[in-house]
């Protein structure tokens, strides 16, 4: 590394090029913090595919394998904002299960089975997410709570006022229109609208936090809050629109599990959020903040629902597979780390 | 005598019992560079951060060009025309150089997509890249982040980034602090060119052979209130010193000529000395 | 040097991945080569089949696992066993999707919604594999080729004469469930309803613990504080039961209350020993199970199915547990 010198003459040839385009691309997706992510679950893949080929290689499973994440995959995408702010939402799932009871009860009460139906259950969905999100956002940059102990409270009264609303019992009456669409129905026949909404928000997403002043600042706001402040860059204001994203989104999953199991199914979010956390992580995102992708998070959705998918297919006891997606989760997360830190000097 | 360019009087500020500045007041002048000098917990650093917006004063008054100014955020100070190198540097490690310098101010793209949010990042780079060239920073890659920088390169960083936005005055908290003897020259170069550009640079600085090079003027704080005024010229080291420590006061009202040396004891305590 | 390291430890973990994912595969068909259905030329052919519980750590569906286990070794079938974590819907969704991707010659599932799992289980009907629906059923069931499961509105009647008599013939009865959409559940907490009626008990209502032990004990204890004068209560299955018995020792009401659960797991019948809990309404699942293959197997070589089997109870009480031990669930085959 050169030092500062006193003749600008003198200096060493940049790796920019004069119109400053950053290094090539080849260069720049070796030295990739997802690339690697990437790799692995492609090394998974080829695993499963070996092992079993018949069964693993084929569309219909590729689907199901994408449909299984297509929920998580949206979840995860709020969830990489968060973790890049270097706070957490513990929140999610029950979020998601808040908007998933506000939306069908909404649903159900308007009657009928058509698309403004559908369109008001999701509008409700989304402000019930919203609505969660901004309480969190309120309380971790206004009232200084940590984030940690703020969405494990709104996680329980999320939870609770869902309980509190459906009596505790799952509602089951879904316009069957929904179902037969956004639910089970296929674009061309081939792909669910499930796995293309999913990966129609993550690509959204996925642009605005790489390529706009919003995600630059995200990314500032988690790396160094004080200096982002003292650059003035309004960070109390963008913490609360980060939590209010994560939310809105677990309103939109929500919505899309709904339409997918046409029952809320309450009792099957309560490690949710730990997927969706374990997901950002092991695609690259740092827990302290300021660094993470939305491609790392969409490979790290993918590792576990292909682990899960192939485990059953190979004929893992089903005891076992806990044990080793949890094996492989930090083995994962170990590889990345040990690239990061040839990296970095502090 | 034209009125300073910026002036802080009677500032207080206290964090929660320790009361960090007691009546503090400051004044620098365009084309001038000011060393803000004091013993450890002075005030100094506190002194600097409120007037650049980051705390707010309990009490005491900020004038800008003899305006009366309220000074509530970091935007507000910016918006005067007023940047800050912290001691900390308050720089985003895992963001590139270009993002830091840019930080807060993003180039965004022309067009629709500018208004949509989308920033330049081609741009920002480019324009770092000439900055830095031009002050004398050498990075090897602008695209890495900074926390793969060495201290040296971070600080020039820093530096270069309040000199390329200061439109009026520059604050520097310790600047050379983590620098070797190359850098640290660059860096007083780089102060005498910034004042010669015409604006006010005011600097912190433990090292007085590094105050006594550059600085025209130098403010002494103590226990929170300003306790001496000199001109460089006008004064030693030892008397700067002994100033920090309490061991004698000294004001100096601006005079067109220097005072002559033998004056330094013989003045009578003006109204910012301490009441004793 | 750093990045040599760690693509070798990469390399490292996958191969371990893959030695893991073949090595421990219990129970299940050696896989080695692919297995695409062709036609042996011997007469007797080894049919892959797999059982999905409705959730996998539950004594029920173990034992269930265990009778179906010893039915297959009989008939020279390889048996695979998977479930989910949760007895949900969300949650059995990809186990079955998975299971679809194998193909199986047989699939023995126990849907966790009478709705929600239709689309999935459909799909390995669709796929060619033969579906036994065994436990719990759809709403729409007939591209299966066989149901079975004990006959639990019979059962739930049972339970209400049962507990009938333990009370005294008259008082206040209460239901701890399990979550509406579940078959089994539904038709005994129907069953025990009508029957409490006939047997002229006072039925005050039914609260849902989600199949969840801690949960069906805060319902209890909320039951008992409402109603201080209740004498009865029927959990509708295993970890109902399990919550009920801990509620009513937590609420100091131990042996005043009497339970009647469903499902004779190990952790019950302790407590019928202890006579936390007065009688148990076991059912048949290692049976369910056998019979589950049995028709699988027919189906297969074109022998007849039978499309619905009811499966029988054995009410268990502390005196005539030792005359019946096979009644009582397994924790491990």
């Amino acid at each position: 590394m050169t030092d500062v010198t006193t003749a600008p003459a003198d200096e060493p040839e940049l790796d920019d090029d004069v119109e400053g385009r950053s290094a090539p691309f080849w260069q720049r997706l070796v030295a990739g913090s997802s690339t690697w992510i990437g790799l692995i679950l492609l090394a998974l893949i080829l695993v499963f595919s070996v092992l079993e080929y018949d069964s693993f290689v084929s569309t219909a499973n590729a689907r199901n394998i994408a449909t299984d994440a297509a929920v998580l995959l949206v979840l995860a995408t709020g969830m990489t904002y968060v973790i890049i702010t270097a706070g957490i939402d513990l929140s999610v799932g029950g979020v998601l299960v808040f908007s998933g009871v506000v939306s069908a009860k909404a649903m159900h009460a308007a009657g009928g089975d058509n698309w403004g139906v559908i369109f008001l259950g999701l509008g409700v969905a989304l402000a019930g997410g919203l609505a969660w999100g901004l309480i969190n956002g309120f309380l971790v940059a206004k009232a200084k709570i940590p984030a940690f102990i703020v969405t494990l409270g709104t996680l329980g009264m999320s939870l609770g006022a869902a309980l509190v609303i459906s009596g505790g019992v799952d509602e089951r009456e879904v316009p069957f229109k929904l179902i037969t669409t956004i639910g089970t129905g296929r674009a061309f026949d081939q792909v669910p609208y499930l796995v293309l909404i999913a990966f129609a928000v993550a690509i959204v997403f996925g642009v605005i936090l790489a390529a706009t002043r919003f995600g630059r600042h995200t990314y500032a706001v988690g790396s160094n809050e004080e200096a982002a402040r003292r650059a003035g860059v309004p960070v109390d204001r963008h913490l609360i629109k980060v939590y209010a994203l994560a939310g809105t989104l677990a309103g939109l999953a929500g919505f899309l599990s709904l339409a997918r199991f046409s029952t809320t199914t309450i009792g099957g979010h309560d490690t949710d959020n730990l997927q969706a956390i374990a997901a950002v992580v092991i695609g690259g995102t740092s827990l302290f903040g300021g660094i993470g992708t939305m491609l790392g998070t969409v490979f790290g959705v993918f590792i576990p629902a292909v682990l899960q998918n192939g485990f059953v297919i190979v004929g893992v006891n089903p005891f076992w597979q806990n044990i080793a997606v949890g094996a492989v989760l930090i083995g994962a997360v170990y590889l990345d780390q040990l690239r990061r830190r040839s990296q970095y000097r502090r | 005598m034209p009125e300073p360019l910026l002036e802080a009087r009677g500032i207080v500020k206290s964090f929660g019992r320790v009361q960090a500045l007691r009546g503090a007041s400051f004044a620098v002048n365009a084309n001038e560079v000011v060393a803000l000098v004091g013993d450890n917990g002075a005030g100094k650093s506190t002194l600097v951060k409120t007037l650049a917006g980051v705390h707010q004063p309990d009490a005491g008054e900020i004038l800008f060009e003899g305006e009366p100014v309220e000074i509530h955020t970091p935007l507000d100070a910016r918006r005067l025309g007023i940047e800050t190198v912290y001691q900390d540097l308050a720089l985003a490690a895992e963001l590139d150089a270009g993002a830091n310098m840019f930080l807060g101010r993003e180039v965004m793209r022309p067009g629709v997509l500018g208004r949509l949010g989308f920033i330049d990042k081609q741009a920002m780079r480019v324009q770092s890249r000439d900055a830095f060239r031009n002050l004398g920073v050498a990075l090897q890659d602008t695209a890495a982040p900074v926390a793969t920088m060495s201290g040296g390169q971070r600080q020039g960083i820093a530096v270069s980034r309040a000199v390329t936005w200061a439109s009026k005055v520059v604050f520097m908290d310790e600047p050379t602090a983590a620098l070797g003897v190359v850098q640290t020259r660059n860096v007083l170069d780089l102060i005498a060119r910034v004042r010669d550009q015409g604006l006010a640079v005011v600097l912190i600085s433990h090292n007085m052979p590094e105050v006594f090079e550059v600085a025209d003027r130098i403010e002494v704080l103590r226990l929170g209130t300003r306790v001496a005024r000199f001109k460089r010229g006008d004064v030693s080291m030892g008397d700067v010193v002994g100033a920090m420590t309490g061991a004698i006061t000294h004001d100096e009202v601006d005079r067109p000529e220097a005072e002559p040396r033998n004056q330094k004891r013989t003045h009578p305590p003006g109204p910012d000395a301490p009441r004793r | 040097m750093a990045r040599r390291t760690w693509i070798g430890a990469a390399c490292a973990a996958i191969l371990a991945l893959g030695v893991a994912a073949c090595g421990s595969d219990d129970n299940s068909s050696t896989s080695s080569g692919s297995s695409s259905g062709s036609s042996s030329s011997s007469a007797k052919k080894n049919y892959k089949m797999t059982l999905i519980a409705g959730v996998k750590g539950d004594e029920f569906y173990i034992t269930m696992n265990c009778g179906a286990q010893a039915k297959a070794k009989e008939l020279g079938v390889t048996l695979d066993f998977q479930g989910p974590d949760k007895f949900d819907a969300g949650l059995q969704t990809p186990v079955v999707n998975a299971v679809a991707a194998k193909k199986p010659d047989a699939v023995l599932v126990a849907p966790t919604d009478t709705k929600a799992m239709y689309a999935p289980i459909k799909q390995l009907s669709d796929n060619g594999s033969k579906v036994a629906l065994v436990d719990t059923t759809l709403e729409q069931s007939d591209f299966a080729v066989s149901q079975i499961a004990s006959d639990n509105e019979g059962g739930g009647k049972q339970a209400a004469k049962t507990l009938g008599e333990l009370i005294g013939g008259s008082g206040k009865v209460f239901v701890v469930n399990v979550k509406p959409g579940i078959s089994t559940t539904d038709l005994r907490a129907k069953g025990f309803e009508e029957g409490a009626k006939e047997a002229g008990l006072t039925y005050v209502g039914q609260e849902f613990d989600d199949d969840d032990p801690s949960k069906a004990a805060a319902v209890t204890k909320a039951a008992l504080a409402k109603n201080p004068d209740l004498k009865g209560i029927f959990a509708t299955n295993l970890f109902s039961a399990e919550g009920a018995a801990t509620g009513i020792r937590e609420a100091g009401k131990l042996g005043q209350v009497k339970i009647v659960g469903f499902d004779a797991g190990p952790k019950q019948v302790d407590d019928l020993k202890k006579g936390t809990v007065q009688a148990l309404i076991a059912q048949k699942p290692a049976e369910i199970g056998a019979d589950g293959v049995q028709q699988a197997y027919n189906a297969l070589t074109g022998k007849a199915t039978e499309k619905q089997i009811g499966t029988g109870f054995t009410s268990l009480t502390k005196d005539n547990l030792a005359e019946n031990p096979d009644a009582v669930y397994k924790a491990s085959c």
